[in-house]
């Protein structure tokens, strides 16, 4: 388990990164917090040319507010977001699902940006991603675009994203004060990649529905927006909303499958029961107040 | 914690949480493991794999990889074969099956080293590695159990797939079924255990350095560098003095590091034919998919009871998944022997077969012989709700009490001095049983589900002098000329802080402070031989070797001292490194003034007695020591979504006198800990192909300490017939926490149906989605659908075969077969040889077979157109007829001999040279 040989750098702008992506021609590979891509390199499932390192980018880390957005540098470290106040006040949902990403070692390397732009299905943040909204901006020599979460990912390990072009920023809509945030996952032990989950967020007005944002992530080859069950909400009084129906619908928008932890059938029933549970809490605790 | 050592009277150190020796150099990162040792010019070695399960080796191209920058060396079979070597099981028998350090024209499935590549550096090594060519015509794998009984041989020299049988099939339409037909309740049931990776923390690791004169030192981990040195020795025909074998710390062993295997051997022999230092140091990846694995058995068991729930009869048919490779051919299949000791059990038998199939081979793993109490403690309970029955109840009917006892089980295993009921009821008085029921039945109403499950089990420890390499442990002890107290054991710590122990029974008996001892191990040229970490051993026999070894040591203190004040040795007593003389205050010496004395100035001793203060024991202790324990565990199960959370776990063991109740509680919580892995997380899975599937951490599921509770500990202690009378405890977790969580789990469900369903076959691990197919009744893991159908038990099984008699009409008509012959029997536990005596006349056939230990006289056999049958009957080690069916020739005689539960041996006899 030793990586096969490779160069270093290490930019100190995107600019910068963003050359030495075009001029190795595919053969870079951008490290960040290393947490997943260090052991890809050992077991030489991942052998690039060249390491772009890009934790010496000041510009990509930190978490800033612009034009009713939350913007999170991508190698902003998961442990740091997950003390930071704005993202506290603003991104709850965020917050709540960055403390199931791997362990508390892990989370002190980890960035946001890496798991966002890695892809894992399983995992906590690009469904919060999708969930939520959210835009990644990316550049490259050629320029930047912006690209929507949901549109971002194209099956496991597998994004939008071109060899030469490196995340920038994701940028998260504002959802209203009060917001409900959902989120519940089921995994083996903790820390690890959920067999099921599920995050989202809802927006109220007037004890009615007015904006719903839920994915699934270990549903499907990548983060699963449950796009039938949002429908079905919004414009839902509280007090009116059948769970369990909602429920059936979010799973029907999934795809899950076998694997020898789990199986697809696993997941189906687990996923819905959790998605009802967590919705009735959830509304539960809205009714009350 | 209210701990006495009751045992032992006034204690010192003897039952004392004392702090551990070994703890401040290892958890400041200063301990000495094999990856710490650089030597000039020592080179790496990174291993080529097969990555393919089954197949001829058509060609490996090593130009490129040769060419690669570091690269100093690639070795295949042909280049290691300069150095024949034979390979050996724990038990120091010859492996069968030819098993080479490499690959020998074969590969046997995914993870068999193939080549051998040494550079500069580990990182060299692997990028030569990679681009090794390894051309491999594939064939079709073996992979289950069910290929294994109908595929193409694995090795394609033996008969058949079967590795290693004991047991008597014959037994169960003679004895067992009769009684099971009459039997008012009749029991079924089946536990598929899963294939288990070892996972020690720290992988598998081997430097050796050859040195100008022939010699060679090795730094391996390993459970005992006496016996890696041994075995060294032993495979490549080399002096044991030759071998030196150093291993101050390791991480962790589990029976894995029992013996060095295919790669350690290798590091060895490439050194010698390389002439410099080489390192091997496994990673992860191999150490999960090719590290000998554990586990994969499949059982079945049916239990005859009365109506009361008292045992009638049982019969088990076992089989197990030894891999390609294991680490013995017998591996696992003596499953048996302990299955009923501690219970009242009129009648039962069993066959088990251990099956070669292209995966990796096996080896032991902490209680080895775990199954029989997981399948046993489970089909009681399973009985017990059948029968409407408290679980506690039906043990407390069937299990041998302390006065019950001397008494000898049905297999022929004599117990003095168990205590699984007495543990039973110190557990039960600690555990409000009724409060739980009504909790549960409370819990119920509002959709909870929970669970109480509780075991019983014993195991044999200690064990000395039955079957090799298990023997003795040597302590040398001396008081140095500083007063300091040095120590030197044959014990070996992979992180069972013997150093500690070892240390707080010579403090104890000697009197001195802890801290003034200094503890060596873990080299094989200091100490003397002993097998290390195997079989629950170092707290009973090196206990007893050092309890013993520092009473001598104090007697010669006490005689210098009674000399040198002219007083009766009853007058002295040793107390903090003080020599006090009754009566004489004024006499008080340290004992670094008696030693000054003792070394400097023997004209003072007395007359003949040797200078210095030094003393050597060598404790041979009875050849097994007992250990029982009982356990409880409380689960709650999540109905929504299978998960299974462990409220509470009470373990109430019996290991006799407790040297340190802290060491002691770690050995247990270590052995629940890899038990809870077992029953809920850790699988190695392989797929059809033969690819093993979990070769990360991320796939491959330890406990983590968020999977672990806290433990709750009773300490029964009955003192055992050993020096010191300690019990052993390293593997009880690892053997009782399998049951105990199945049976909570069982419990938690019983409201849905049987774990496993109606048929009871229960497959672990106990993932969230097997506990959702009982919760719901229907397939949701998808496991019902790719599982193989298991057999109906009782399994009636072909008969092992009797010699070929199809040679007989080529046979000459007049064979003599009167007079000495030389016998081989070649059993699955070692190989014998003796004399054999034959006298004919007509067709009756006697004589006597005589070894060393005795010898046996038989009559009333047959001799038939060459066909032999007689039978020997046997008393020791355990009561046995050996049934003979032999066909002779001239110059040869060949056929089996069927040896009751012990299985099938084969036979060959010559005339005596």
């Amino acid at each position: 388990m030793k990586p096969a040989p490779f160069d270093y750098v290490r930019p100190t702008s995107v600019a910068e990164a963003c050359r030495v992506l075009d001029e190795a021609g595919g053969g870079a590979t951008v490290i960040a917090g290393g947490q997943t891509l260090m052991p890809l390199l050992n077991l030489r499932m991942s052998q690039p040319f060249i390491l772009v390192d890009i934790n010496g980018i000041a510009e990509l880390k930190g978490v800033s507010r612009a034009d009713g957005a939350t913007r999170v540098g991508p190698a902003t470290r998961q442990a740091d977001a997950l003390k930071d106040e704005t993202l506290a006040q603003y991104l709850p949902a965020l917050v709540r699902a960055l403390a199931h990403v791997g362990h508390y070692q892990t989370r002190n390397r980890g960035t946001v940006g890496g798991s966002v732009a890695l892809g894992e299905p399983a995992a906590e943040m690009p469904a919060t991603a999708v969930a939520l909204g959210a835009t990644i901006e990316i550049a490259s020599v050629r320029g930047s675009r912006s690209v929507k979460a949901e549109e971002f990912y194209l099956g496991p390990y597998m994004t939008v994203l071109e060899p030469d072009e490196l995340v920038t920023d994701i940028v998260y809509p504002d959802w209203p004060d009060g917001h409900v945030v959902l989120f519940r996952e089921v995994a083996q032990r903790p820390g690890d990649f959920a067999l099921v989950g599920m995050v989202g967020a809802l927006a109220l007005e007037g004890g009615t529905v007015s904006r719903a944002g839920i994915a699934w992530f270990g549903m499907g080859p990548t983060p699963v927006r449950a796009r039938q069950a949002e429908s079905a909400l919004v414009g839902q009084a509280l007090t009116a909303i059948d769970a369990d129906a909602v429920a059936a619908l979010a799973v029907a928008d999934t795809a899950p499958f076998d694997d020898h932890h789990a199986s697809a059938e696993y997941r189906r029933t687990v996923g819905k029961r959790i998605f009802a549970r967590t919705l009735r809490e959830a509304l539960d605790i809205r009714s009350a107040a | 914690m209210n701990f006495h050592a009751s045992s032992v009277g006034a204690t010192r150190y003897v039952g004392e949480r004392t702090p551990r020796k070994e703890d401040a150099r290892l958890l400041t990162g200063r301990g000495q493991f094999t990856d710490d040792i650089q030597l000039p010019g020592m080179m790496h070695i990174a291993y080529v794999r097969s990555p393919v399960a089954r197949g001829r080796i058509v060609s490996i191209n090593l130009d490129v990889a040769r060419e690669m920058p570091g690269v100093q060396a690639i070795y295949t079979q042909d280049d290691l074969a300069a150095i024949p070597v034979q390979m050996l099981s724990f038990f120091f028998t010859p492996i069968e099956s030819p098993v080479t350090l490499l690959a020998d024209g074969r590969v046997a499935c995914v993870g068999d080293p193939v080549c051998m590549v040494i550079a500069e550096s580990r990182a060299q090594a692997e990028d030569a590695a990679a681009l090794v060519e390894l051309e491999i015509e594939e064939e079709t794998p073996l992979v289950t159990i069910a290929d294994a009984k109908t595929g193409a041989l694995v090795h394609p020299d033996r008969d058949d797939n079967i590795a290693a049988e004991m047991g008597d099939a014959d037994m169960l339409e003679e004895a067992i079924q009769p009684l099971l037909d009459k039997a008012p309740h009749v029991v079924t049931h089946t536990i598929r255990h899963q294939r288990i990776a070892q996972s020690p923390m720290e992988c598998r690791a081997c430097v050796a350095s050859p040195e100008g004169s022939g010699e060679m030192t090795v730094w391996m981990g390993c459970q005992s560098p006496h016996l890696a040195a041994r075995y060294v020795a032993h495979a490549l025909g080399m002096p044991q003095e030759s071998i030196r074998v150093i291993a101050k710390d390791v991480g962790g062993g589990f029976g894995l590091k029992n013996i060095p295997w295919r790669e350690e051997v290798a590091v060895v022999v490439a050194a010698r034919l390389f002439g410099r230092p080489l390192k091997w140091i496994e990673d992860r990846y191999e150490a999960l998919t090719a590290s000998s694995h554990a586990r994969e058995q499949e059982v079945t068991l049916t239990l005859g009871l009365d109506d009361e729930g008292k045992l009638l009869a049982g019969w088990s048919d076992y089989a197990c998944n030894n891999g390609a490779w294991p680490m013995g051919e017998d591996s696992n299949i003596a499953v048996h022997m302990f299955m009923w000791p501690a219970y009242k059990m009129p009648a039962y038998g069993f066959v088990t077969r251990g099956w070669f199939t292209n995966t990796m081979g096996l080896g032991g793993y902490r209680g080895p012989w775990a199954m029989e109490s997981l399948i046993r403690e489970t089909t009681l309970d399973k009985a017990a709700r059948k029968m409407g029955l408290d679980p506690v109840e039906v043990r407390r009917k069937n299990l041998i009490y302390l006065p019950d006892q001397p008494v000898t089980s049905t297999l022929g295993i004599e117990v003095t001095d168990i205590t699984p009921g007495e543990c039973l009821e110190k557990l039960v008085a600690n555990v409000d049983i009724a409060a739980f029921r009504k909790e549960q039945a409370e819990a119920r109403k509002e959709g909870r589900y929970l669970g109480m499950g509780i075991a019983t089990y014993i195991e044999p420890t200690g064990s000395a002098g039955q079957m090799q390499p298990m023997t003795g442990e040597t302590v040398h002890l001396r008081i140095e000329p500083t007063g300091k107290v040095v120590a030197m054991l044959s014990t070996h710590s992979q992180g069972h802080g013997t150093a500690t122990t070892m240390a707080q029974v010579i403090a104890d008996r000697l009197g001195v402070a802890y801290e003034d001892i200094s503890v060596f191990e873990g080299d094989s040229a200091i100490g003397a031989f002993g097998p290390g970490a195997a079989g629950s051993r170092q707290g009973v026999i090196a206990g007893g070797a050092t309890w013993k070894a520092t009473e001598l040591l104090a007697d010669k203190v006490k005689a210098v001292a009674a000399h040198l004040s002219n007083a009766s040795t009853e007058a002295v007593t040793i107390e903090d490194g003080m020599v006090h003389v009754e009566g004489a205050p004024e006499m008080s010496r340290s004992l670094k003034e008696l030693a000054e004395i003792a070394y400097g100035e023997p004209a003072r001793l007395p007359e003949g007695m040797a200078s210095g203060l030094e003393a050597q024991f060598r404790y041979q202790p009875p050849p097994m020591t007992m250990t029982s324990a009982a356990h409880c565990c409380v689960v709650e199960v999540d109905a929504e979504t299978g998960f299974v959370k462990i409220l509470r776990w009470i373990s109430a063991e019996d290991c006799g006198t407790v040297i340190n109740p802290g060491v002691v509680e770690g050995q247990i919580a270590g052995g629940l800990a890899q038990a809870i892995g077992q029953v809920l997380l850790e699988e190695m899975p392989y797929d059809a192909r033969g690819n093993p599937l979990a070769a990360t951490f991320k796939d491959y599921l330890m406990p983590t300490i968020s999977d672990v509770p806290d433990f709750e500990y009773l300490h029964a202690n009955t003192p055992s017939q050993t020096i010191g009378g300690m019990r052993g405890v390293g593997e009880g977790g690892a053997i009782i926490g399998p049951p105990t969580l199945v049976n909570a789990i069982a419990d938690a469900l019983s409201p849905f149906g049987e774990l496993g369903g109606e048929k009871g076959e229960v497959t672990l691990p106990l993932t969230p989605a097997r506990i959702l197919d009982v919760i719901e009744q229907r397939d949701v893991s998808g496991h019902q659908a790719h599982a193989e159908p298991a057999p109906a038990a009782p399994v009636e099984t072909t008969a092992a075969p009797v010699a070929d008699t199809s040679a007989l009409a080529a046979a000459p008509a007049a064979i003599s077969i009167d007079g000495d012959w030389d016998m081989t029997l070649k059993a699955p536990m070692g190989g014998q040889t003796f004399l054999a005596h034959f006298e004919t006349d007509g067709t009756a056939l006697a004589g006597y077979l005589s070894a060393p230990e005795g010898q046996q006289d038989f009559a009333g056999g047959t001799f038939e157109d060459g066909r032999m049958k007689f039978e020997v009957k046997v008393d020791k080690p355990m009561k046995v007829t050996l049934k003979y069916d032999l066909q002779a020739s001239a110059d040869t005689i060949t056929g089996k001999c069927k040896m009751g539960m012990f299985g099938t041996a084969k036979v060959t006899a010559v005339r005596p040279a």
